[in-house]
């Protein structure tokens, strides 16, 4: 992997994608989680941008691509071909504005529409922070998660809160996918809420770096 | 390509070429009008009062509900009003009177707008936003085919900067998307037409490049998408766009007036005005990068990062100067097939 620079190391690479309306802090998110950085004045995303970051799960190294992309739906053709090669998916509303909410039935049909069955979703509700302001109930949100077997975070990206764990829990997530896959593991339905295979083709970005894993 | 006017005339035929294959208003004849409607042509149409009434044909009304059905005024109305607020604030240096603007008429008009969440900002920054939004929102109603698309705050805001005065801030607005207009069709057919000029300048001048750029499947371009939306307006300073943007509306201006392009090659070394200056410097900022792009990067990905991170890294002399010798080496041949 000549491409990547010497200070990627990594067993796996998982692709992710951000998603959801205008304005619901998915840059942000994504700036906290790569960068640790949160700037309230941060520009629209035009088409779309992208950042990485390696955690560890278990004893391997997962390096995360993450894709932020526009949120008006006037970018969806430029940004819907950027799904393509993802295994898991953060969909992100704006808890204070419900309408970004009612916007999450369309945007995950859009992503089902993209991608591979077993994408791990996320639904996040972010901007907890402003308890005031708030329009969406998390018991709302977790009965719409539940409904549509997704998991679900509530997050501040100005206070840093769950930002960790939400990246955290979708790539670990995914990485169990992937091992059970290699493994040949039969189901177990308490820790996925769906299907257990994770399409990794061969010009998949999620492709395993090294061999062994998928060839089982 | 013998007349200034044909470039433009051949950009016409490419658009309807490419519009082909679908039955809805990008037939338009002219990509300057919208169809069924002539309110972007014409000194007639500097009425304020006129556009609020549009006839449109069959097909474009189809082509409106089309895109009403997922976006309408009121979400065009709750964008702008995300992107007013956070538009960057560069600005301020080279307009001192809309800076010194007091607390009160920026929270006054800050309200009639229906601004939200404005209590932490500067009363200059609130008075920006507020004059982004209410010329925004005049565009949305007078141009519905293409309404509010994020990046336009982006060209809007240095206008409104040098401009004091909104009804005249808007029609130079009006005026600048004329061409801008077409990035945001939601067809896609004017940035893809763009993009496939940027890819051929390329092919072009550095074949080497080129054949880089096939091997990683990023021969469309698209990794040159922001630049080309917005003008180059993220990758440069403030100072620096308005300076990039001033010699691309000289060459636009050059072309309408029919200035020929032997009296204008004695001023600018054989480079003839042309309407594409920008793809031409979008191209030299990629051909700038070539053996970077060349001997490290093997992804698509790591081009679009390099190009997401020129912002600040670009000399726009240089730019323009790499730009407009491209122009006089290609222009014939890239001219001639667009």
């Amino acid at each position: 992997m000549a491409a990547y620079r010497a200070d990627d190391d990594y067993d796996y690479l998982f692709k992710l994608v951000l998603i959801g309306d205008s304005g619901v802090g998915k840059s942000n998110l994504l700036s906290r989680f790569t960068k640790n950085e949160f700037n309230l004045e941060s520009k629209s995303t035009i088409g779309v941008e992208f950042a990485t970051r390696s955690i560890r799960v278990d004893d391997k190294v997962v390096k995360a691509q993450i894709w932020d992309t526009a949120g008006q739906e006037r970018y969806r053709a430029i940004t819907s071909a950027y799904y393509r090669g993802a295994v898991g998916a953060l969909l992100v509303y704006d808890v204070t504005r419900h309408i970004t909410f009612e916007n999450v039935e369309r945007w995950l049909k859009e992503l089902r529409d993209h991608t591979d069955s077993n994408i791990v979703i996320m639904l996040v509700g972010n901007k907890a922070d402003l308890r005031h302001l708030r329009a969406v109930s998390t018991e709302e949100a977790k009965a719409f998660a539940e409904r549509e077997k997704t998991y679900f975070m509530e997050t501040s990206a100005l206070e840093s809160l769950n930002v960790e764990n939400a990246f955290t829990e979708v790539l670990t997530q995914i990485y169990h996918v992937v091992s059970r896959k290699a493994l040949e593991v039969g189901d177990d339905p308490a820790a996925l809420p769906k299907g257990q295979t994770i399409n990794v083709g061969k010009d998949d970005v999620s492709a395993l770096k090294k061999i062994g894993c998928c060839s089982a | 390509m013998e007349g200034d006017d044909s470039s433009r005339r051949t950009t016409n035929a490419d658009v309807s070429a490419l519009n082909s294959e679908s039955s809805d208003s990008d037939s338009s004849e002219d990509p300057e009008v919208i169809q069924g409607s002539t309110f972007l042509d014409g000194e007639e149409e500097n009425d304020p009062d006129v556009p609020l009434k549009r006839k449109f044909s069959p097909s474009t009304n189809e082509w409106l509900s089309k895109l009403h059905a997922t976006e309408d005024f009121s979400t065009w109305q709750r964008i702008i009003r995300l992107d007013a607020i956070r538009a960057n604030t560069e600005w301020m240096p080279y307009s001192v009177s809309q800076a010194a603007v007091s607390d009160r008429r920026a929270c006054r008009l800050a309200k009639a707008v229906g601004l939200k969440d404005y209590d932490h900002l500067e009363p200059y920054v609130i008075f920006h936003a507020a004059r982004l939004v209410t010329i925004l929102e005049a565009y949305a109603l007078y141009d519905p085919e293409i309404g509010y698309c994020q990046g336009m705050s982006d060209l809007l805001s240095p206008i409104i900067s040098v401009i004091p005065d909104d009804y005249e801030a808007f029609w130079c607005f009006v005026g600048f998307m004329k061409k801008a207009r077409h990035n945001f069709r939601l067809d896609e057919v004017g940035i893809r037409r763009q993009l496939n000029i940027v890819s051929k300048i390329i092919k072009c001048k550095d074949s080497h490049l080129y054949r880089h750029l096939e091997k990683l499947k990023a021969e469309d371009c698209f990794f040159v998408y922001r630049m080309v939306v917005v003008l180059f307006r993220r990758e440069l300073t403030f100072e620096q766009t308005i300076c990039l943007w001033e010699v691309m509306w000289a060459d636009q201006a050059a072309i309408r007036a029919g200035i020929g392009k032997s009296a204008w090659s004695r001023i600018r070394q054989r480079a003839p005005p042309t309407d594409d200056l920008l793809l031409y410097a979008i191209a030299a900022s990629v051909l700038q990068k070539r053996k970077l792009i060349i001997e490290n990067y093997g992804s698509t990905d790591d081009i679009i990062t390099e190009c997401n991170s020129m912002s600040g890294q670009l000399d726009v002399w240089k730019l323009l100067n790499d730009a407009h010798d491209l122009v006089v080496t290609l222009h014939d041949k890239i001219e001639s097939t667009f």
